[in-house]
């Protein structure tokens, strides 16, 4: 799903976003993807988007390769990637229903299957009661599952999440990981960068490990931290 | 095209950021409205000035003691002319009559022969050729020309000169203003957009971020452009309108009118402007939010 080879990206004064980076990442496979800040993982999220370009290497996305996409191609890769954030990134001047639905009037989805799609989708997330409400108007674990709702609802076979937990409280945080292994389940890729080390070490999936830029550690089953000393941050 | 998805996300976007959209109208209304009127006073002025210059004669007097047949042929001499619009013969009578009435009787009764030439009345289709058409009757033998002078011919010859010099640089001087608030509507319109834009960036990151492309989030922007660009125009249209009126009906009813200037009280379908020139301004208007809108996104689309 996700191939990443000899990838370096340097930002302006020298400063090392991912220094060559290798990995592969299988379909349906669920990866954290952890590290200190700095480390690299929104770097290396940007660029499965393609918000950034590689300086050196080769990204290859569901069978795309990154380096060769035409810019115009861009928004096809993204509608086939679901993004969920930190910090929500919802319309705040859009209903619940209609932050959802928009992804779908993105990819030109007809009007009548939109109407059937969206309350499904806000159901499965348990916010069906809330779907005329606005994003300032719910909770942040509630806007969090709008956003995974959005991600979710093109049903695209990669789901990308940064800190998706790092503004809620723990109780919540753990509703919003099992909705992403829901995800998973279905089919989906999901690679979760977090800060998250109860989570991770909780869930024992295949964790990457970020320092500098570089791969430091590439697990199955793994936990948060390697060595005990590093766990003080 | 989703039509109806863009323009209600244009609209609902205006109605939640209403006191932005209301500065952008007011700002595209204001400039707009000072292009009209600048445009409307050139309009007016050259179409007055036009109405003066027509009214520009030319008088050549014949002698006395002409012929009639050399009358007749001074008078195929002016028709075969063709800037000469048209000519009237004023008889040795009708002079007298003319005078008569102007000066009143006790004169005319005093003089013991009439002592009025008679004449030729002639209009130029243009007053630039006034000089022109006069002097060919410098020398014309019929003519009541004395010897090496040709006073026989009278016309406004300062008069229209001046006239045309001051015309001319008065229409010179408002196309000058109308280029400069034109460029400043344009600017002021941009820098609008461009603000309303600046405080939606969040939000075009989000749409890029979903997968819409730049055409799917530009459409709601450039419709939003354009309805303000619209509204704004039709209300300076409107302004513009009912301005020319109001001053178009003062001017005639009252004693500024001095010298029988016409004014031209109605401009839908009136002067050099192909479709009328009110909504012309108003296409201008909302041609020009849309291309703020337009300019102003550049930046944010950047992938």
């Amino acid at each position: 799903m996700i191939v990443f080879e000899d990838v370096t990206k340097t930002y302006d004064p020298g400063t090392v976003g991912l220094k060559d980076f290798t990995c592969h990442i299988g379909k349906g496979e669920f990866v954290f993807l952890v590290g200190p800040s700095g480390s690299g993982k929104s770097t290396l999220i940007k660029l499965v988007l393609k918000e950034l370009v590689p300086d050196k290497g080769r990204i290859l996305v569901a069978g795309r390769n990154l380096t060769t996409l035409r810019r115009s191609k861009v928004p096809l890769l993204r509608r086939n990637i679901g993004c969920v954030f930190q910090d929500f990134k919802l319309l705040p001047n859009k209903t619940v229903h209609d932050n959802v639905a928009y992804a779908l009037e993105v990819v030109g989805e007809p009007r009548r299957s939109i109407r059937r799609k969206v309350p499904e989708i806000l159901s499965l997330v348990g916010l069906a009661e809330k779907m005329n409400n606005y994003p300032h108007e719910i909770s942040g674990g509630e806007q969090q599952r709008v956003s995974v709702a959005r991600a979710f609802v093109n049903h695209p076979p990669l789901l990308l999440a940064d800190e998706p937990t790092g503004n809620i409280d723990p109780d919540t945080a753990v509703g919003i990981m099992q909705l992403l292994v829901r995800i998973q389940r279905t089919g989906t890729t999901v690679l979760v960068a977090t800060h998250d080390r109860d989570m991770v070490n909780r869930m024992r999936r295949r964790v990457l490990q970020l320092e500098n830029g570089c791969l430091v550690r590439d697990e199955r089953r793994g936990s948060y931290d390697q060595v005990a000393e590093e766990v003080a941050e | 095209m989703r039509f109806g998805f863009f323009l209600g996300e244009a609209f609902g976007s205006m109605r939640r950021n209403w006191v932005m959209a209301m500065a952008a109208v007011i700002t595209v209304f204001i400039s707009t409205a000072i292009l009209g009127g600048v445009l409307v006073t050139r309009d007016n002025l050259s179409q007055g000035a036009t109405s003066l210059k027509n009214r520009v004669m030319i008088e050549v007097f014949i002698k006395d003691e002409a012929k009639p047949e050399a009358v007749q042929a001074l008078e195929k001499k002016i028709q075969a002319m063709p800037e000469v619009k048209t000519y009237t013969y004023i008889s040795k009578d009708e002079a007298l009559a003319r005078f008569r009435e102007k000066f009143g009787e006790r004169i005319v009764a005093n003089l013991p022969v009439n002592p009025l030439p008679a004449s030729f009345e002639i209009q130029a289709k243009d007053a630039n050729t006034v000089d022109k058409i006069a002097q060919q009757f410098f020398t014309d033998p019929t003519v009541d020309n004395d010897p090496g002078t040709h006073n026989g011919v009278k016309y406004a010859r300062e008069t229209v000169r001046k006239m045309l010099g001051t015309i001319g640089l008065v229409e010179k001087g408002m196309w000058v203003t109308t280029g400069i608030f034109a460029a400043a509507a344009v600017l002021l319109i941009s820098t609008t957009v461009r603000l309303s834009i600046f405080a939606r960036r969040r939000e075009v990151e989000i749409m890029r971020l979903v997968g819409a492309t730049n055409w799917f989030i530009r459409w709601p922007f450039v419709l939003e452009g354009f309805i303000t660009g619209l509204v704004g125009a039709v209300l300076a249209a409107a302004f513009i309108y009912g301005g020319n009126w109001a001053i178009a009906n003062w001017i005639t009813s009252s004693d500024i009118n001095f010298i029988d200037l016409k004014v031209y009280p109605i401009w839908w379908r009136a002067g050099t402007w192909p479709a009328g020139m009110l909504p012309t301004l108003a296409v201008i208007g909302a041609l020009l939010g849309a291309l703020g809108s337009l300019v102003a996104l550049r930046r944010y689309l950047k992938i």
